[in-house]
């Protein structure tokens, strides 16, 4: 009797029956350009270009003619597309050179290229800065092993808009999809609802507590 | 014995007639002979189907995974260099021929002088989830069921109580003015819980810090997941899911971090180690748009991870339950800032221009 059945057991093994089908959810593709590692924006040259009719230009080219004037950013009729939204820093001409617009300028009057627009900010940022300065302040990509790479931190305006410097408000990609783990807490309550009072291990029991 | 020969002489009846004797025909079955092969065989079916319920989930692994040479490896810690290059050509084999992948395996070891930690900027992330799902396209983690590594909890502000983080927050935009995030992956903890109660040293600590696990030798338990005080740890229930393996499988893979799993054993963050050995940055933080994650050398003074924890109030999440994480959180600023107010009339409505400062910022 066990000869047999041991046997038929050997076979049901070896030819194998799939009686359980696991329930999984469909996985959903990643949009791969989400997940791109590149600086939020492109650097700008020094002096900085502007690309007008087709053709690249630096500030000076139109300001040697027309020269820049202390204006308000709001009443100004050209750089429409400009929102300054930097704190009590409110004015062109607090980091824009009025002699050469090809420079920026540091408070106490000095000029400054583009390429060290970090220096520009540290006169007011200074706490920033000093942390900036030993990495704990802003994005160090590449090799954090300087011998085996080259670690490569960003400067300010390569995170930051200079005009309108805080990170903006973004999507957040999707969560982890239900089924899930008791520890995990309850998908029903993802839309906007308060949530100051989810305790995922009582939510489950459904009793108030 | 000696009267049975005897009486068969003696009567000359044939051997099988002799034969027949003894065994009852069908009408003349007792009852006690019934009841004795009834029972016996209801039993004996019983018996085998139970042990075949029992050993149902056997029959939803892969027989391909049940080859003498995965049976006979040796543990990890036991591998000569010439066994780890054949148990390397060997999976190399298995990952070409199970997803059309040319991977390109490695065994990068730790580093002299080099221990890991992590820092993150509590008061910077504003919980888009980007490292998430870059860790799961870096890691080779199963896409069907999804397996992710790192959980983001949203978290009410001024409270770290994360039992009332929510983990599954959907919003159309992020940072939310009443909340801040928190991403939580394994810690690498430097008293690892998971490591005591492995049952078979499947997963240990290893000298830069990083807590690995041994995907060959890993019996599937969970002791650890059940262990672990961080929810660091994952399990594979079934064989890794791909929609596009060609396309999602990330061919740079090592032995102890994203090569392809099998079904039945745990995996978690091992900081990238595939990365992190070679010197570059874990994938979580390359892609981090705010800059909120730090990752370098604990025993060099002069690296990011090192200037944090000298200068910044760091924490670390369940200090009391004696882990010791290599993973640290930090806050540099109250986040998410409420929005200011700006233009000139906003601020000096809410009391907030300088005294004697025009609109434009000009002493009046």
């Amino acid at each position: 009797m066990t000869g047999p059945g041991l046997l038929l057991l050997g076979c049901w093994f070896l030819w194998g029956m799939d009686l359980t089908d696991m329930p999984t959810t469909k996985a959903s593709t990643v949009p791969i350009q989400l997940l791109s590692t590149a600086p939020r924006r492109a650097v700008l040259s020094d002096p900085a270009m502007i690309t007008l009719d087709g053709f690249e230009r630096t500030c000076m080219d139109c300001h040697r003619l027309f020269p820049a004037r202390d204006m308000a950013p709001e009443e100004l009729l050209k750089h429409g597309h400009i929102v300054l939204d930097h704190g009590i820093n409110n004015l062109c001409r607090n980091c824009h050179y009025t002699e050469d617009r090809n420079l920026l300028v540091l408070h106490d009057g000095r000029p400054i290229g583009y390429d060290d627009v970090v220096v520009l900010c540290a006169k007011c940022h200074g706490p920033t800065f000093r942390d900036w300065e030993r990495g704990m302040h802003g994005r160090t990509n590449g090799y954090w092993d300087a011998a085996q790479g080259e670690p490569r931190r960003l400067g300010c305006t390569e995170c930051h808009d200079p005009h309108n410097p805080r990170v903006p408000a973004m999507d957040p990609m999707r969560p982890l999809p239900p089924p899930n783990t008791i520890r995990m807490g309850d998908h029903g309550r993802a839309e906007h609802e308060e949530v100051e009072e989810i305790d995922p291990l009582r939510r489950v029991l459904n009793d108030g507590h | 014995m000696s009267t049975d020969s005897d009486q068969s002489k003696e009567s000359g009846r044939s051997a099988s007639e002799k034969a027949r004797v003894p065994v009852p025909t069908d009408s003349q079955v007792s009852r006690r002979g019934f009841l004795q092969l009834v029972s016996g065989s209801v039993g004996a079916v019983g018996g085998l189907g139970a042990l075949a319920a029992a050993l149902s989930p056997l029959t939803e692994l892969d027989r391909s995974e049940f080859t003498a040479e995965h049976f006979f490896q040796k543990h990890y810690k036991e591998l000569n260099p010439d066994e780890m290059n054949l148990v390397l050509d060997r999976i190399r084999k298995e990952v070409e021929s199970l997803y059309g992948v040319t991977a390109s395996l490695a065994d990068l070891k730790a580093g002299d002088g080099v221990g890991f930690a992590y820092a993150l900027n509590l008061g910077r992330c504003i919980g888009c989830r980007k490292c998430v799902h870059a860790c799961v396209k870096e890691n080779n983690q199963s896409r069907s069921p999804e397996i992710q590594y790192i959980r983001v909890l949203e978290m009410p502000r001024g409270s770290v109580d994360i039992e009332r983080g929510n983990h599954h927050y959907v919003r159309p935009r992020v940072p939310d003015e009443n909340h801040y995030y928190m991403p939580i992956q394994c810690h690498q903890c430097s008293n690892p819980p998971c490591v005591k109660v492995c049952p078979i040293e499947a997963t240990w600590q290893d000298e830069d810090g990083v807590t690995v696990i041994d995907y060959n030798w890993c019996i599937g338990c969970r002791y650890c997941e059940a262990a672990c005080p961080y929810w660091a740890r994952r399990f594979n229930f079934t064989r890794p899911g791909y929609t596009d393996p060609k396309s999602e499988i990330n061919p740079e893979m090592n032995y102890l971090s994203n090569r392809p799993r099998t079904q039945g054993v745990m995996e978690k963050c091992h900081f990238c180690l595939h990365r992190t050995r070679a010197g570059k940055m874990p994938a979580c933080l390359e892609v981090c748009p705010v800059g909120a994650r730090k990752f370098g050398n604990l025993l060099d003074p002069d690296s990011e991870v090192s200037q944090i924890l000298h200068n910044k109030h760091v924490f670390v999440l369940k200090q009391e339950v004696g882990t010791m994480p290599r993973f640290f959180y930090y806050f540099d600023q109250e986040y998410p800032r409420k929005k200011e107010a700006t233009s000139g009339e906003q601020r000096r409505a809410s009391g907030d221009l300088l005294q004697g400062e025009t609109e434009r910022g000009e002493p009046a």
